[in-house]
């Protein structure tokens, strides 16, 4: 049986690295005697599968994982046996059978929105951050550098970007942002931020962003469907056409 | 106070994005135990100096955290030292070293118990008081600074430590620590001098007090002589746990949610090893072997797969081979937890009871590479050693080996032996290539042997301990030597770098003079000394010269059997006599049996002190 689970990822629980969940999904399954399916070879690893990782310190309201189970079961019992093992901070929402052979969640998922709270080193009003995320949407291209062990890659940010909006709080500037999360990859929200602030001079204090992603869709004609809806299948079928 | 907490935890959580594996410093896992400040009488941290996810992996640290926490009075926290880029950060911004579960400064707390595992840890463990803010040393320190103590293998020779702790504990921690922790609560309610409390302390079984013991010196270096204050024992014997089986064991441990080194439950199928190998210092401190029941065992696996929810469970000792249940025990646990997926692992496999079924029946759930360790390449060394295996053991066990499958195979050995000769060294080569040669007649494809050396470190409380460390340039030519020889594309050559283990001698052997190097080493930058990317030999050499103290000294000289040792005070149970037997034997080449299964040989530990060898098959 395959459950498709929706679950938050608040407070501390936001540091458990994605390499990691997996692990604490597989302990917390064992600890409350759901029985995982296992993948066959010399090393067996239990089939979970989550969707797009969330990187760490980052807060997910809205997170997604499939879990194979090796017999069917009532799925409001697997959800609150489960619950009772998760480290506090991992919330379970909601659940559903899916098919088994389902498009994976990394497959589907092909969007997702954040909530940034960034202090602001010199204070600015509304308008000048209108202006300068106005000016920075009309660019066609911005490339972004990025640094790995093999070196320095530029990339476009530009087109990964759906929707950006900000609004001044304190002394702090709330960020809305929506992105697309494809297989060729993403855009980090720090990434956007740190081209805001060295593009448009937005006076970002990049020490101490607070970053929630608060929701991960599978978009298909401007429409939004959650995995867990039937409906999030018609994009493939108009795909496949 | 829960002003400076909540400070602390917001400061961290600022920059914790920004550091490496920030699982490490926030001590929210499965099983933590959070107990009330208020509510409890006495309250310690324990200190690992090491990374968290070595400290985390040590059984001994395990054992006593939940120990403690078991007790309603008393509650007990988690510190390691932090990663070089968390210290830089705390540093930066003035954060003192905190408790993992409360975020509570470390200064807080009445007991800051570091486990000594290796010397090479030793200066984090002055880089983990300064970032506490406690003073270094003893005599620097005030009331409301917490009583430093130290334990684990090491606290058998704290004397390069002894200006910096308050007192050490020896042996075996199960009853002593509760009985060290209640004199706590008691000085807490009812405070009296330092001095009268510490003299309380000291007649603890195995509670060692540096201050009480005068050490004079001899002109040319050697001590003349170690004397005991009045009151205190002129001999500090270790605590043992008499019955094991019976004794406190969690089986709720901690599940950390980044990997770990040894990231499974661990049960402990028994304590003490009497195979005799004349180097090891564990198999002389932790005598006589006493075992655990099945029963016991079995029980104590049911509640860790519940209360954990790993998929291993590791089944330690110093030679869990030696078990005299392991075949049923191992049998039982595949049986009732291979449906759930939970493999059974055993750390280390001898060679001489080395049985195929048994690894095979290990490595149902998961392959892996086998491991053995002949120690020396010839019968001859191997006796000197006592270590009790000949080729034909290793023979037969690699061929069962690759019948059943494997293909990757470990051989570890010592070089630096006392007595060894490059017949010796030819001796591993030729072992490592008959392996091989054997792997490649049974048809095995992609034979892959790995052979590593680590260069021999006399320690205190061997038969060895007068044995000098041979010299780092020809340690160093000897494996350049097997560099050489053992080229071949289906061996692998690792080996550790003499210098770490001449500083290690030196430590192993030391004495209270050491505590200014150590400290000058720390101010000079040394911590991680263990992580070959962080170990700066030269600021030690620096260091040694500064204060005119000669390494070598420690490391190479042959020590006499007249000499008074740094550690001539500190007892593990084995007699001096026996050690010296030994290492008479070892240079006569002959054999001493294990006392599990044959005579008694002597070592005197259970007759002075009232224990047994226990077998429980
Ligand atoms: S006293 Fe005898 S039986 Fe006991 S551990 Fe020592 S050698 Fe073995």
């Amino acid at each position: 049986m395959l459950l498709r689970i929706a679950y938050s990822k608040l407070e501390t629980a936001k540091y458990i690295a994605h390499l990691d969940l997996t692990r604490v999904f597989e302990r917390a399954m064992r600890r409350a005697k759901i029985p995982m399916a296992y993948s066959e070879g010399f090393n067996p690893h239990p089939k979970i599968a989550f969707g797009s990782a969330l990187a760490v310190a980052v807060e997910g309201e809205r997170e997604y994982v499939d879990v194979e189970l090796r017999q069917d079961m009532d799925i409001r019992e697997v959800l609150g046996r489960l619950q009772e093992q998760l480290p506090s901070g991992i919330r379970l929402l909601e659940g559903s059978v899916v098919e088994t052979g389902s498009k994976a969640l990394m497959a589907v998922l092909n969007a997702a929105s954040y909530l940034i709270r960034v202090p602001m080193a010199l204070p600015i009003g509304p308008e000048r951050l209108a202006e300068g995320m106005d000016a920075w949407l009309k660019r066609e291209h911005i490339p972004f550098a990025r640094y790995s062990k093999k070196g320095r890659t530029d990339k476009d940010i530009r087109p990964w970007v759906k929707r950006l909006t900000g609004s001044v709080e304190g002394d702090a500037v709330i960020v809305e942002l929506e992105v697309e999360v494809g297989n060729s990859g993403s855009v980090r929200p720090e990434e956007v931020l740190a081209s805001l602030r060295d593009l448009e001079n937005l006076p970002f204090d990049l020490e101490a962003l607070q970053i929630k992603r608060t929701g991960i869709y599978v978009h298909y004609e401007g429409q939004h469907y959650s995995p867990l809806d039937p409906d999030h299948k018609r994009g493939f079928r108009s795909e496949a056409r | 106070m829960s002003n400076t907490t909540t400070h602390i935890r917001e400061q961290v959580e600022r920059f914790l994005p920004k550091v490496l594996k920030p699982s490490r410093y926030l001590g929210a896992e499965w099983n933590s135990i959070h107990k009330d400040w208020d509510e409890t009488d006495v309250h310690m941290v324990f200190a690992f100096p090491d990374v968290y996810e070595v400290g985390m992996s040590h059984l001994g640290t395990r054992i006593l955290y939940h120990l403690v926490n078991s007790l309603p009075r008393f509650a007990c926290e988690r510190v390691f030292a932090p990663w070089v880029d968390m210290e830089e950060k705390m540093r930066a911004r003035g954060i003192p070293l905190y408790a993992l579960e409360s975020f509570r400064p470390i200064r807080d707390f009445d007991v800051l118990g570091f486990t000594l595992q290796y010397e090479m840890s030793f200066s984090n463990i002055l880089n983990m008081l300064d970032l506490a803010g406690i003073p270094l040393r003893t005599n620097e320190r005030g009331q409301e600074d917490p009583w430093v103590i130290a334990g684990g293998p090491c606290a058998y020779n704290p004397e390069p430590l002894a200006p910096f702790i308050d007192f050490a504990l020896l042996g075996e921690s199960e009853e002593q620590l509760p009985e060290v922790l209640n004199l706590v609560a008691e000085q807490k309610k009812n405070p009296v001098s330092r001095r009268e409390f510490l003299l309380k302390v000291a007649q603890v079984q195995g509670v060692y007090v540096p201050e009480f013991y005068q050490v004079d010196y001899q002109e040319d270096g050697r001590i003349a002589g170690i004397i005991a204050e009045p009151g205190v024992p002129k001999m500090v014997e270790k605590a043992i746990v008499k019955d094991l089986d019976t004794a406190f064991f969690p089986t709720n441990p901690i599940v950390p949610y980044m990997e770990i080194v040894h990231d499974r439950m661990m049960l402990e199928v028994m304590r003490g090893c009497s195979r005799g190998c004349r180097f090891c210092q564990a198999g002389m401190i932790y005598r006589p072997v006493r075992e655990r029941s099945p029963e016991t065992l079995l029980r104590q696996t049911e509640e860790l797969v519940r209360s954990t929810g790993y998929g291993e469970i590791s089944l330690t000792s110093l030679s869990s081979g030696d078990y005299s249940c392991i075949q049923p025990v191992v049998q039982e646990i595949v049986t009732k937890y291979s449906p759930e997926r939970v493999g059974v692992s055993l750390p280390s496999l001898r060679i001489d009871s080395f049985d195929v079924k048994l690894a095979q029946e290990v490595q149902k759930v998961r392959k892996s590479g086998l491991t053995f360790a002949p120690e020396a390449g010839t019968q001859r060394l191997r006796d000197v050693i006592n270590k009790g295996v000949t080729e034909e053991n290793l023979m037969e066990a690699t061929e069962a080996a690759f019948k059943a499958g494997w293909s990757s195979i470990k051989l570890y050995f010592m070089i630096g032996l006392p007595t060894e000769t490059q017949e010796d060294l030819e001796g591993i080569v030729h072992l490592a290539k008959n392996v091989a040669n054997l792997g490649n007649k049974l048809g095995r494809r992609n034979v892959n042997v790995t052979v590593s050396t680590s260069s021999f470190v006399p320690k205190s409380h061997t038969p060895f301990q007068w044995e000098p460390q041979e010299r780092q340039a020809s340690l160093e030519a000897k494996q350049k030597y097997l560099k050489e020889k053992l080229r071949d594309r289906r061996i692998k050559y690792n080996y550790h770098d003499a210098s770490t283990s001449f500083l290690e001698a030196v430590f192993a052997k030391g004495d209270r003079r050491l505590a200014d190097v150590l400290e000058h080493a720390f101010r000079a930058g040394c911590r991680f000394d263990g992580w070959s990317e962080h170990f700066r030999y030269d600021v030690w050499l620096e260091s040694f010269r500064e204060l005119g103290i000669d390494p070598s000294f420690y490391a190479h000289r042959a020590l006499d059997y007249d000499d008074v040792l740094p550690w001539n005070h500190l007892e593990s149970g084995v007699k001096k006599r026996f050690l010296m037997q030994e290492h008479f034997q070892a240079l006569q080449e002959a054999r001493t049996l294990d006392c599990r299964h044959n005579d008694c040989t002597g070592c005197g530990v259970c007759p002075d002190r009232g224990v047994q060898i226990d077998l429980k098959g």
